[in-house]
């Protein structure tokens, strides 16, 4: 016993020593990346955190903002609200951190958003829910979605799904508020087309076959498949519907029909399925200079992590956004994201480029690794949406749909 | 750092409360109840929905969590009266997730896996650093009510008629005791307690949803009772808040270790609760605060 409670106590002797340690160094500004390292999430979460961090070091070894270095306190919400919550708290409160950034599902970013608003700091995350636009979750206007909402993807797939002469859609969605919402933002805009939805499941989580599901659907007969999914489970499901021989096409997120899930199937699974992001133009600079901190952080290609590209932008937004609010408030600062995020302006693609743009006292126009990023009134970014075929294991763009 | 503290004993003691319910079903009467997150989620939901959508007050919400958790493990026990030990366990963790994904499928009742968000506290939160310490204030005192009231059952003659169902249900039947109705009893009881924490869990952080009720809290409070003694309601407060204190801990710890990527630290988090659990059952199994042995009356 006696080496649990030497255990406990030696550590919370060092919970004590923490905030000294914090304080003895330069003033900073403290944010915190708070992201799913465990958990559903996981196959993310490690891509996201080092994008902040990298996003970071190339703002700080460009001077910092407004004179002052960024400093980074990592933390891992285990893709659990409850074990979020905690960490969220022990970021504002111990750390002193001034915005957070990086919340991946939607159950997390609404756990930790009241705590957000009570502490005044923001809130940056890449969760799809329609809740967190509005009052309660975003009543204080502090919250930002680097992501397109669900139901904006679910319109940008009725799109395809016109365009490309299917006449009867199924959809599978995941069981959580951004799965559905891909699902039913397509149901809704492809009835208000005028069409008719085929069949709609709705499958839980973390179920080591989803055949019984995929049947129901197969058996109605659909020639495309619309999905609200993940990794884990669009390789399952893929794997099964291959094992079937049954012809179909698929429209998948390409948080779920990226690289990796080609690595995992094969070239002849995957051949043909339409992947969907929200990347507006693959030869953006942002994106270039995110795809080659991200291979040099992770050794993949930065494609394969949309969120990644999030939560680049997101350090690279809100340090713009200090820089042009000249002050390190919460309300100057929340106040600026909009003006160095939207037209019109000056468009830049990196901090040190806008940084230098502000100082000369132009407006500037953030164009992100993730999508050109513009806010609305809500926080919400409506990007155009990129269609990529996968063809022989390649990803290639066949065209832009805007909504 | 205070206010962080103070969120941290808030927390605690509301785990606590769920160590109370584990520690009257399991520690005294045998029954293993793998079900407490589901019990937890029926309290936290049904006030909820009560208080928010209902707009009855605060108090009447907790109430009605209690009533919702008691008849809930009320059916739980007599439907699965034949059941002992490890099939009891299969079923009550069954019963977890189905109330888990009845949360997040029935949509109108719940609001499906957007869960429910904005739940009134009762007490203003513009009060600030105030509204968390009063939180404090109120959680600690319900859970000293809790276990004061635990302790008295523990000790009365009903108490030791649970011991001595926990012990041989056949002999404290032969004995004359009524075992079903006492089984029933503690386990409603117990799973009122886990309701209890689940609404308060819900209006302090005013945000639910189903993903929030994971089998893990389940596991998190075995080890909490484990830890502090089963059989004791002492032993599991204390084990409750060592839990909260460790995990948090290994936070730090984590961070202070060189050259450790995020994912290795998120496991070396894991695994310490492992190692940890592993030196306790080792060097200490029955807890920090044993049982102690009941004199007979003179």
């Amino acid at each position: 016993m006696s080496l649990t409670r030497r255990l406990v106590l030696g550590a919370a002797a060092g919970t004590l020593a923490v905030p000294y340690v914090v304080r003895a160094q330069a003033e900073t500004f403290r944010i915190g990346a708070l992201n799913p390292i465990t958990g559903a999430g996981s196959p993310y979460g490690t891509g996201m955190q080092r994008m902040i961090q990298a996003a970071v070091e190339a703002i700080n070894s460009a001077g910092g903002v407004n004179g002052r270095r960024i400093e980074v306190f990592a933390e891992d919400t285990q893709t659990s609200p409850q074990a979020a919550v905690l960490a969220a708290k022990k970021l504002i409160e111990v750390n002193r951190v001034r915005a957070i950034l990086g919340t991946w599902s939607s159950g997390v970013s609404l756990a930790v958003i009241p705590l957000t608003n009570e502490a005044d700091i923001l809130l940056m995350h890449t969760s799809g829910a329609p809740a967190l636009s509005t009052p309660p979750a975003n009543a204080k206007n502090l919250g930002y979605r680097y992501q397109a909402t669900n139901d904006r993807f679910g319109r940008a797939f009725a799109e395809i799904a016109v365009r490309e002469g299917f006449r009867r859609p199924a959809t599978m969605a995941f069981n959580n508020a951004s799965g559905i919402g891909n699902t039913d933002g397509f149901r809704r805009a492809w009835a208000a087309k005028g069409n008719q939805n085929g069949e709609h499941v709705v499958y839980e989580p973390n179920q080591p076959s989803y055949r019984a599901e995929l049947l129901r659907v197969l058996s109605t007969r659909p020639d495309v498949i619309v999905m609200g999914s993940f990794l884990p489970d669009t390789t399952i499901i893929l794997r099964e519907w291959f094992q079937t021989g049954t012809p179909v096409k698929w429209i998948i997120p390409a948080w779920a029909a990226n690289p990796q899930l080609v690595q995992a199937l094969g070239p002849a699974v995957t051949n043909g399925i339409i992947a969907v992001d929200s990347v507006s133009n693959e030869g953006a600079e942002a994106f270039t200079a995110y795809d080659a901190a991200y291979r040099r952080a992770m050794n993949q290609p930065g494609a394969s992590n949309v969120y990644a590209a999030m939560t680049w932008d997101m350090a690279n937004t809100l340090a713009l956004a200090i820089e042009q609010a000249k002050s390190f408030e919460t309300a100057a600062i929340n106040a600026a994201i909009r003006r160095v995020a939207n037209p019109p302006g000056e468009a830049v693609s990196a901090f040190a480029a806008g940084k230098a743009a502000i100082a000369a006292g132009r407006k500037i126009n953030y164009e992100g690794a993730s999508s050109v990023l513009d806010f609305d009134e809500f926080g919400d970014v409506t990007p155009d949406f990129g269609v990529f075929f996968i063809e022989n294991g390649q990803f290639n763009r066949r065209y832009v749909v805007k909504i | 750092m205070v206010s962080y503290v103070v969120f941290l004993l808030v927390v605690a003691g509301i785990y606590a409360l769920l160590a109370q319910s584990l520690c009257l079903a399991w520690g005294v009467t045998g029954l293993v109840n793998l079900g407490l997150a589901g019990f937890f989620a029926i309290g936290a939901y049904a006030s909820a929905t009560l208080t928010k959508w209902g707009g009855a007050p605060v108090p009447v919400g907790l109430l009605a969590a209690m009533l919702a958790g008691a008849v809930a493990g009320f059916v739980v026990c007599v439907s699965t009266l034949r059941l002992r030990d490890d099939y009891l366990a299969i079923v009550t963790l069954g019963f977890a997730e189905a109330v888990r994904v009845v949360a997040s499928n029935e949509i109108w009742l719940t609001g499906g896996t957007d869960g429910i968000s904005g739940i009134p506290a009762g007490l203003p939160r513009d009060w600030g650093q105030g509204f968390h310490l009063a939180a404090l204030g109120i959680v600690t005192a319900i859970l000293g009510l809790v276990w004061f009231a635990l302790r008295r059952l523990v000790a009365s003659p009903w108490g030791r008629a649970l011991r001595a169902v926990r012990e041989d249900q056949i002999v404290a039947a032969v004995a004359g005791k009524r075992v079903t109705r006492l089984k029933a009893e503690a386990f409603a009881i117990a799973a009122a307690i886990a309701a209890l924490a689940g609404a308060l869990y819900g209006h302090y952080t005013s945000y639910i949803a189903p993903e929030i009720f994971q089998p893990l809290i389940t596991i998190y409070v075995f080890l909490a009772v484990t830890a502090g003694g089963n059989g004791r309601p002492t032993g599991a407060a204390i084990g409750a808040y060592l839990l909260i204190a460790f995990l948090e801990a290994t936070r730090f710890a984590a961070e202070i270790l060189p050259g450790v990527s995020a994912v290795q630290a998120a496991a070396l988090r894991e695994a310490s609760v492992g190692v940890v659990l592993i030196l306790l059952l080792r060097l200490r199994p029955r807890g920090l605060f044993p049982e102690r042995n009941q004199k007979a009356p003179a």
